[in-house]
């Protein structure tokens, strides 16, 4: 019927010979072949179909009807550059196997289940016409070298330096996997064990995991322990100032378990100690504080501590690493568990992920600490090693009872972390953060020497900042600054409707005191008021 | 030259005076720290890390690295895991500033070219899986399954049933993870049995599937390595009480392109992207674990997704975007305009920002490197391997399965065990003697002297066939031999008794 | 105590019951084979004093390196005692068994499950059975 619908049509079968459409399209209609021209379009519309006309009648097929050629050899190799099949070798392993065809191999698979068309995915790209594609889609983005970056609130320019890629861009670092064979991973195992002695050096915590997703999931993992800790107890509370993307993840983290988020208003963009005081209690099982908070204000993180612990509750410490160049530890206030977004520590901004989320907490804790640690041992010709340890908590073994659900960890961000935290050192951490707070500081005092703006908060800073518009026009001066090459910080609105006037800047130590001139003079000049765009 | 030297700790190179960095002068008037910050809050002193050069950093870690095995250095066919062949293309295209250099809170406008690369990974993940939306918020696949199983639970809230539908099947050859995951998103976990070929045991399944299942979840093909022959049944009759199929994605490197979830009964899936799609493992991570579901479950998504505008109205979403001139050429970008948008009744994010992007970025260059053809070409050398090496494998190492698989298959120990003494773990530790990374043992559970060997498509016959010899050659080598095992690595067995018993977690600050 | 002396239960945790003040006591603890088959344990979780336990239920957690293991309760009470000095020497578990080796005493509060409980020799056929 289809054959004599193509030969209706003037196309003859002979003319388009089977041998043609398996090596450059592979594809035929039913069971006889199908024009070369057809193929390529039925490949690129495959839920279209295709009307083909003779003076006598109009054919439709459906391009779903057309399928890909069941054959082991359908694929020339030359398009597949990581495969090593030859048609030779797919025969000889077909006849080892004892089957006829690849198709047959995947018989266990229901005939009516099978898909019978080709994916509708774009097609094949050489790496050169891949690069270019990719060059050109990068192309479109304001990537920090073309806008200079006031942006923060979880994620930072901070400068990358060329070994923390070196080391990173070991293969026989980010080509393996979990060790599971000690023997065969002392190289990623030492650097964790290593890892989690700079965190713990660097927090002043008791002991830490070899890394979770990021600082969010870091978060409501912490809140997880602490329920578990405390079973009787069934509120957390987190003050506003703490990130609300942190918080919005600790919620949907707790949206079906029996536990309730209770979050404590920050008007002076600091926790008010007494109203703290007031909403923690005996059924409180954590205090969240963030500090520097979300604002980028210096939380009197004491006197929180304080009040957890007055009540019983347990202190999660959300902290900024580059701020422990300065600021006190999370060890130093008493925190009971201290989380953090690592990317700060060698990783690039990435769009935001992949990130390294940093874990902490007091030895009391340890078994209830989700991820992977890493212990010391020694083998058994008496050689010091390094091993996964305390393993009797994680899914694999515990499954329902685990203490979390997470199973890989941020192995090859915590080696950048481990090599950025080695090359700064404790000098080079302290002036890090020094830059941070001084170029911070100059920034936020001459944009205020103009009237049209101020800051929102008294409470000192240390990198961040939230300034205010008199004018009350965040989305113009945006734009001005973006048309002059800032990107110049993060409209409050989105969060904190009651801060809409407000625009949170971020300053690393990367940038200039003539990009913290520019910045001031864009802004400056910015009209007080632009009428909204036609 | 292999480096098996003792490694001193980071620490013990660390001398008081040196250092790597410097930074710049600072170049604005300076205050002291005490005058800008509150005195309570600045610290007595830096943290103690150690003080090292540039040279011995990277002598230390690169000496680290050796001690290693990776795919780019060994064959490491760990089951499970899906260790192919990281493309370095994608280390690059992940690389370019344009995309690592990008904050995740810049306004959309000025990241168009990163909203089209994850919009088009929605679309592609969706089609591949054959469900209608897409998710890439997860970080893992255990935090797509977690993700999921949340998406399910609001779903079910919303329809009144969240009292009644408290249970999710799980059946007892799955990831710990499944459990694991259940359990923290609110709902019981119940555990169905498996047989010996790693198929539901039905009877089973039916005497624990009732009114009360939330979520159905499945790993197929399996952990056995074999598609669940009652897929479409057990699908239908929990579909059938209402409830909803999870299929864990951690095995689509066997089904790609000739069999979609979607078209099998799956309501909703995670991908691991750094097994199927090549992203590197990077030693245990990162990943991502993007998920996709039915229509009816996409409100419930957590965000933000990517969405495509056209003038300003939300367009087609299956609109045709492969055409061969550039989506975003000026005449296109005129019409389109992505943006991030969180779904009507989103269970809210799971993590901050938008998702792994750095690898779901290298996962859209395995894609278009391998285009629809070339996914399916994927798999097919996948299952031949497997299949292959099985064959070679199955006379000296019983299969309990059979004598067919998909990407992976798991022998068994027990013989070896019975008549030599000799454990799976032995056979793990000495192919490492080898130069093999070894299979992944003792799991799943259900096989005993579980061995589990996944070669991955980017493997040659000849690899296969060495390692096929390797193993039968060692099956027959002395038992004492292959208790000490291995003798030829940086180390030999691990006291890991000593480090569970009185654990020693970070290097002591003296 | 020797071990013939004890009662056992199928999940092999060991009973002595004695009289304290007229109420029952039930010392309880994990047989040598259990120990043996448990392999090298690393961890053990002790019941809370005070806590309620179930006979037959879970009531603690002993942990090797990787596997985790249930001590169900022999008896229906209340935990009146447990062996603190337990997790930090937990070698004792293996060298003594039935005596440094204890867990934990439970006020029994209902003594129906007592009768289910089997003497040395029927534990030792079971041993021989599972061992087999």
């Amino acid at each position: 019927m289809l054959k004599k619908a193509l030969s209706d049509c003037g196309i003859r079968i002979a003319d388009c010979g089977l041998p043609i459409a398996i090596a450059e399209f592979g594809l035929r209609i039913a069971e006889y072949p199908i024009p070369k021209l057809l193929a390529a379009i039925a490949f690129r519309n495959p839920h279209s179909e295709t009307r083909i006309r003779n003076p006598n009648s109009a054919f439709r097929i459906p391009h779903s009807q057309i399928r890909i050629l069941p054959s082991a050899f359908r694929i020339p190799q030359s398009l597949m550059p990581y495969l090593y099949n030859t048609p030779d070798d797919q025969r000889e392993m077909l006849r080892a196997i004892g089957a006829e065809s690849i198709d047959e191999l995947f018989a266990p698979i229901p005939a009516d289940l099978q898909l019978k068309r080709s994916l509708d995915l774009p097609p094949a790209m050489s790496e050169l016409e891949l690069d270019r594609h990719l060059q050109m889609l990068a192309g479109l983005n304001d990537h920090a070298a073309k806008k200079v970056c006031f942006l923060g609130g979880g994620s930072y320019d901070h400068f990358v330096p060329a070994v923390v890629d070196a080391i990173a861009g070991r293969s026989e670092f980010y080509t393996s996997y979990t060790p599971y064979q000690a023997e065969a991973s002392q190289g990623n195992l030492q650097v964790m064990f290593e890892y989690q002695s700079l965190i713990t050096r660097l927090t002043g915590m008791d002991v830490a995991n070899s890394s979770l997703y990021d600082g969010a999931s870091a978060a409501a993992e912490a809140v997880l322990m602490a329920l578990h800790a405390h079973p009787q107890r069934r509120k957390i509370v987190a003050p506003a100032s703490v990130h609300p993307q942190y918080r919005e993840t600790i919620a949907t983290y707790l949206a079906n378990l029996d536990a309730e988020l209770v979050t404590l208003d920050c008007p002076g963009g600091v926790i008010d100690a007494d109203a703290l005081a007031a909403t923690v209690d005996g059924d409180t099982a954590a205090v969240l504080v963030q500090q520097p908070n979300f604002f980028g204000c210096v939380e009197d993180a004491d006197r929180a501590s304080a009040i957890a612990k007055t009540a019983g509750a347990l202190l999660i410490s959300v902290f900024d690493p580059i701020s422990l160049g300065l600021l006190k530890r999370p060890g130093d206030y008493g925190a009971s568990i201290a989380v953090a977004e690592g990317h700060t520590l060698g990783t690039p901004m990435s769009y935001g992920g992949p990130y390294l989320g940093i874990m902490a907490c007091d030895q009391s804790l340890v078994r209830r600490m989700p991820g992977r640690i890493v212990g010391e041992t020694r083998d058994r010709r008496g050689k010091r090693c390094f091993v996964l340890t305390l393993q009797t908590r994680e899914q694999h073994i515990r499954r329902e009872k685990a203490t979390s659900n997470v199973c890989t960890n941020q192995a090859l961000f915590a080696v950048r972390a481990s090599v950025y935290l080695a090359q700064l050192g404790p000098q080079g951490l302290r002036e890090t953060a020094s830059l941070c707070l001084q170029k911070s500081r100059y920034l936020a005092g001459r944009l205020c020497e103009n009237d049209r703006f101020s800051l929102a908060f008294a409470a000192p800073t240390f990198k961040e900042f939230v300034i205010r518009d008199a004018a009350n026009d965040v989305d113009g001066l945006l734009r001005t600054a973006l048309e002059a090459g800032y990107l110049a910080g993060l409209p409050l609105a989105p969060w904190y409707p009651e801060l809409s006037d407000c625009l949170l800047i971020a300053v690393t130590e990367k940038r200039t005191k003539a990009e913290l001139d520019g910045l001031v003079h864009a802004l400056s000049a910015a009209p007080a008021r632009q009428e909204a765009l036609s | 030259m292999r480096n098996t030297r003792d490694t001193q700790l980071l620490f013990d190179l660390s001398k008081p005076g040196r250092r790597a960095a410097r930074l710049p002068a600072c170049d604005v008037p300076e205050r002291p720290p005490e005058e800008l910050l509150p005195a309570g809050a600045i610290a007595a002193a830096a943290p103690a890390l150690p003080e090292v050069t540039e040279p011995q950093i990277v002598r230390h870690y690169v000496n680290l690295s050796t001690q290693n095995m990776s795919v780019d250095t060994h064959f490491y066919p760990l089951g499970s895991c899906t260790m192919k062949y990281n493309p370095k293309r994608n280390e690059r295209a992940a690389a370019m500033p344009g995309f690592a250099d990008l904050h995740p809170l810049q306004p959309a406008e000025t990241i168009q070219g990163m909203l089209h690369v994850l919009y088009e990974m929605q679309q592609y993940l969706s089609e591949i899986s054959g469900l209608a939306a897409c998710s890439l918020q997860p970080a893992a696949g255990a935090h797509g399954e977690y993700a999921a199983l949340l998406v399910a639970a609001a779903y079910f809230r919303d329809m009144g049933q969240s009292e009644q539908r408290k249970r999710v099947l799980v059946p007892d050859n799955a990831h710990g993870t499944n459990p694991a995951s259940a359990v923290m998103a609110g709902f019981d976990t119940v555990a169905v049995k498996t047989l010996k070929n790693g198929g539901v045991d039905m009877a089973d399944f039916y005497a624990k599937l009732d009114d009360r299942i939330a979520v159905f979840m499945i790993t197929n093909p399996n952990t056995v390595g074999i598609f669940e022959p009652a897929m479409r049944e057990l699908a239908d009759a929990v579909h059938q009480r209402g409830g909803l199929v999870y299929l864990d994605g951690a095995n689509m490197n066997a089904i790609l392109g000739v069999t979609r979830p979607g078209d099998f009964g799956a309501d909703m899936q995670h991908y691991n992207p750094h097994k199927t799609f090549s992203g590197p493992h990077g030693g245990g991570g990162p990943g991502a674990g993007p998920i996709c579901v039915t229509k009816r479950l996409a409100p419930y998504l957590p965000g933000p997704v990517v969405e495509k505008e056209l003038r300003g109205a939300s367009c087609e979403a299956r609109e045709d975007e492969i055409a061969p001139f550039s989506p975003l050429s000026p005449r296109n970008s005129q019409l389109h305009r992505y943006s991030l948008t969180s779904p009507p009744k989103s269970i809210g994010r799971v993590r901050s920002f938008v998702g792994n992007v750095g690898v779901l970025l290298r996962a859209y260059c395995y894609i278009r490197t391998h285009g629809p053809d070339g996914l399916r070409a994927v798999s097919e050398n996948a299952v031949l391997n497997a299949n292959y090496l099985l064959s070679r494998v199955k006379h000296f190492l019983p299969v309990p399965q059979g004598d067919r698989c998909m990407h992976e298959f798991v022998a068994s120990g027990s013989r070896l065990k019975a008549e030599r003494g000799v454990a799976a773990m032995d056979v793990a530790k000495r192919l490492l003697d080898f130069g093999y990374h070894a299979p992944t043992v003792y799991f799943p559970l259900t096989v005993p002297e579980a061995i589990m060997v996944e070669p991955t498509e980017t493997e040659s016959k000849e690899t296969l066939d060495a390692f096929a010899e390797t193993l039968f050659r060692i099956t027959g080598e002395d038992p004492q031999l292959l208790h000490e095992a291995p003798h030829t690595t940086p180390i030999s067995r691990p006291d890991e008794v000593q480090a569970a018993r009185q654990p020693t977690l970070c290097c002591p600050v003296f | 105590m020797k071990p013939a002396d004890l009662l056992y239960a199928k999940t092999h945790e060991w009973v002595a019951v004695a009289d304290e003040g007229g109420a029952k006591v039930a010392t309880v603890g994990i047989s040598a084979f259990a120990v043996e088959a448990l392999t090298d344990l690393v961890f053990i979780e002790l019941p809370k004093v005070g806590a309620r336990v179930q006979a037959e239920q879970p009531f603690c957690e002993v942990e090797s390196v990787k596997a985790v293991s249930d001590v169900y309760a022999p008896v229906t009470g209340e935990v009146v005692e447990v062996n603190a000095r337990l997790p930090d020497r937990l070698e004792v578990l293996s060298s003594d068994p039935y005596g440094e080796g204890w867990i934990a005493k439970i006020r029994i509060s209902d003594e129906s499950n007592l009768a289910k409980l089997m003497n040395y020799a029927a534990y030792q056929k079971q041993c021989a059975e599972e061992g087999a």
